[in-house]
């Protein structure tokens, strides 16, 4: 195959080999010659205003993000367009290849039977219980602690793009690449992104994503002042659509409620338009899903009383409740990609291993109730377990708590977001900031922490200093001062037997 | 709670598609199917049935989801039974999709794409009026080569919704069943597609180079 050279708008050299490797919806896509970088041609012209928005994306709304003290971090959450090329007539963009994690490793079932190995991971594989049951490679599929740590990934960087002043206008499952065996994801195609009052939408968005108040008004002409079009509260429905699916595999409007019976599309609008209702609403079952028409393949997930969203725990079924409650036809209610990231990271702490060693999901929020069990596999709860309320300090000696929650396990590490609450597990966090400061053991069979950097640890009950290098053990309404600095954070320890 | 999508796919096998023709039908149609597998959306929804139509029309794949379909061997003998092919994929489409009820969520309106290289039998009007009673989504007629009667054709999809293969050689077959699968698969929606019903071939992917839009 040929290479074919060229010189991208900035003045820099461009090359790749003449062969598509793949077709989108409006380009087709070519390989570099050493495969570092794609490019992507329109195969239709591109208008001024399109051409414009695409130059200010490779350099200027690139710079907001990229050029600034930790850019090096987004590289791996986006794909973004660095170039402009032209050729024969056409313009493309460059954009880098897909990391090695978003390409399946091992496919589908039965020696690979959909042909899938090596094809990119797009989102909607993971999202459904039938594709997840029936086709996927059980080594594809990931644990549930993976899927919360994938959503993180998606949620910081729709946060990164709000914060920009940036709205992607078609989050879905096609444009988020996901690796849930990583805990990785990606967002592409961002050449469409929406500027508010400067670069309109071009597209609605994509079935199941789309906003209720842009379905209701579809049929609105284009620049009607009703029309509701794609813009950041948009984007923060599609964000709680994806989140709910990546962790519980259906889809949270689409359930048993019938709006039109003559006509496929009217029923399609409605519900995911005007009548769009919360499949697991709690005061209006109508629109729960009739287990009995689902197929075997989408069993237990698609059945509401087996795996209720209350599974996701405390911080991310308030978040579903403002997201497809209060908020799904009331667009500034919705919750930020920023509440959704804070929710998940606070789950992370509340989530426990299973014991039978061959549950499906493998990590599950621990429910804290007088019988405590896997609610994926009903394998129960045994044992002591440690459950920590965190406080922070507010000026001199006065602490607030922080509904924060963490529940012990073995080997589990406490973090320096632990021990001051002006932390938070982000980007902005340094080298030092991402090594543990203590972790907790299940030692002759009492429950421990040991201290590894916390300098002025200490417990508070019994007035004394926990040295580096020493371990306390946890006991029942006991607190462990980790830091005497503002923000600092309290433990208190409640012990819970099951 | 997804509804299925199904797809006709109605296959000339008069004698004129005898040999390379009919080969490469059979092979778009196994790529077809390969593709819209490693289609997550389209192998959770979409379900295929194949009618042939020579001498007489038969179903020769029942409404089928794609991880189970296999394509039976094609023959390419006799005559071309238009009429019977449009009647037999009405009856089946009364009997195979589903209804919506208050209770039950049915399918869409199914997807027809009609490969004819010919003049039907006389007579084919009747299949044509059978056909009319049901309520279908997109429809496509290809008229393939040059004895491909594109004004049959628009009878069938609407004189909008014909395209034409110059010739039956095997690229413009093969361009033409990728572009069916890609037809299949959706995408993104355009902010000024409105709430059109998916009807016509403005609704589907630009077609490629080798298949060329009728405007009748």
């Amino acid at each position: 195959m040929a290479t074919i050279n060229l010189t991208a708008k900035d003045g820099s050299p461009v090359s790749f080999v003449d062969e598509i490797i793949g077709s989108g919806g409006m380009k087709d896509v070519y390989f570099s010659p050493d495969r570092s970088y794609v490019v992507a041609f329109f195969r239709d012209p591109q208008d001024a205003n399109a051409r414009d928005r695409l130059d200010n994306i490779v350099s200027t709304y690139r710079q907001r993000i990229f050029d600034q003290p930790g850019g090096e971090y987004w590289k791996e959450l986006f794909c973004w367009p660095t170039k402009i090329v032209e050729h024969a007539g056409k313009l493309g963009i460059v954009a880098p290849t897909y990391a090695k994690h978003f390409f399946f490793a091992h496919g589908s079932k039965n020696n690979d039977m959909l042909q899938i190995k090596g094809k990119e991971k797009q989102g909607k594989w993971f999202a459904a219980a039938k594709l997840r049951s029936k086709f996927l490679h059980p080594q594809e599929l990931g644990d549930w602690r993976m899927h919360l740590t994938t959503c993180i990934k998606i949620c910081r960087a729709v946060r990164r793009m709000h914060a920009a002043g940036l709205a992607h206008s078609d989050l879905s499952y096609k444009n988020v690449l996901i690796d849930p065996v990583g805990g990785n994801a990606c967002i592409i195609d961002i050449d469409g992104l929406v500027v508010p009052g400067k670069y309109p939408p071009d597209v609605v968005g994509t079935a199941d994503f789309i906003a209720p108040e842009v379905m209701a008004t579809l049929t609105l002409p284009k620049g009607a002042p009703n029309r509701a079009l794609p813009r950041i509260e948009t984007d923060r429905h599609a964000l709680a659509v994806l989140v709910y699916m990546y962790l519980l595999y259906r889809h949270p409007l689409r359930g048993g409620k019938i709006h039109d019976t003559n006509d496929p599309q009217k029923d399609e609008e409605l519900g995911m338009g005007p009548k769009a209702l919360f499949i697991e609403h709690p005061s209006d079952a109508s629109n729960r899903p009739r287990v009995a028409n689902l197929q075997p393949s989408e069993l237990p997930w698609g059945d509401v009383t087996k795996r209720p969203y209350s599974i996701v725990g405390p911080y991310l079924r308030d978040i579903f409740n403002r997201a497809f409650i209060d908020g799904l036809h009331d667009p500034n209610k919705r919750p930020t990609a920023n509440d959704w990231e804070l929710a998940l990271v606070k789950t992370v702490d509340l989530i426990q291993p299973c014991a039978n060693p061959n549950c499906e999901q493998k990590w599950y929020v621990f429910d804290n109730s007088t019988k405590p069990a896997c609610p994926f596999c009903s394998t129960p709860y045994s044992g002591e377990l440690p459950v920590i309320n965190l406080y922070s300090s507010r000026g001199k000696g006065k602490f607030l708590p922080d509904n924060h929650r963490l529940m012990v396990y073995t080997n589990q590490y406490l973090y320096p977001w632990h021990v001051n609450r002006t932390i938070f597990p982000n980007e902005k966090l340094s080298e030092e900031q991402r090594k543990p400061v203590g972790y907790f053991v299940l030692h002759n069979g009492k429950w421990v922490l040991v201290n590894q950097r916390l300098p002025a640890l200490k417990d508070v009950t019994q007035n004394k200093e926990i040295p580096i290098n020493t371990m306390v053990e946890l006991v029942d309404g006991q607190q462990l001062l980790l830091s005497p600095e503002d923000g600092g954070r309290l433990l208190q320890i409640q012990m819970v037997k099951a | 709670m997804s509804r299925r999508l199904p797809v006709y796919l109605l296959l000339d096998t008069s004698g004129s598609m005898h040999g390379e023709p009919i080969e490469q039908v059979k092979n778009g149609v196994q790529t077809l199917v390969a593709a819209l597998r490693q289609d997550p959306h389209a192998l959770e929804t979409a379900y295929l049935s194949i009618i042939t139509f020579d001498s007489q029309a038969k179903q020769v794949v029942p409404l089928t989801d794609l991880a189970s379909f296999q394509l039976p061997g094609l023959k390419a003998s006799g005559s071309t039974a238009l009429g019977d092919a449009l009647s037999l994929v009405a009856d089946c489409r009364q009997r195979e999709v589903v209804k919506t009820t208050t209770e039950v969520r049915g399918d869409w309106k199914p997807m027809v794409f009609l490969m004819s290289d010919g003049v039907p039998d006389s007579g084919w009007e009747s299949g044509l009026n059978r056909f009319r009673q049901e309520k279908w989504g997109v429809i496509v007629g290809c008229a393939v080569g040059q004895h491909g009667d594109t004004q049959v054709l628009s009878q069938v999809a609407g004189p909008e919704s014909v395209v034409m293969l110059e010739t039956a050689d095997p690229g413009s077959i093969s361009a033409f069943f990728k572009w069916v699968s890609a037809s299949i698969s959706v995408g993104s929606q355009k902010v000024d597609s409105g709430q059109k019903e998916v009807s016509g071939l403005s609704e589907l992917p630009p077609p490629p180079p080798e298949i060329q839009v009728v405007g009748v």
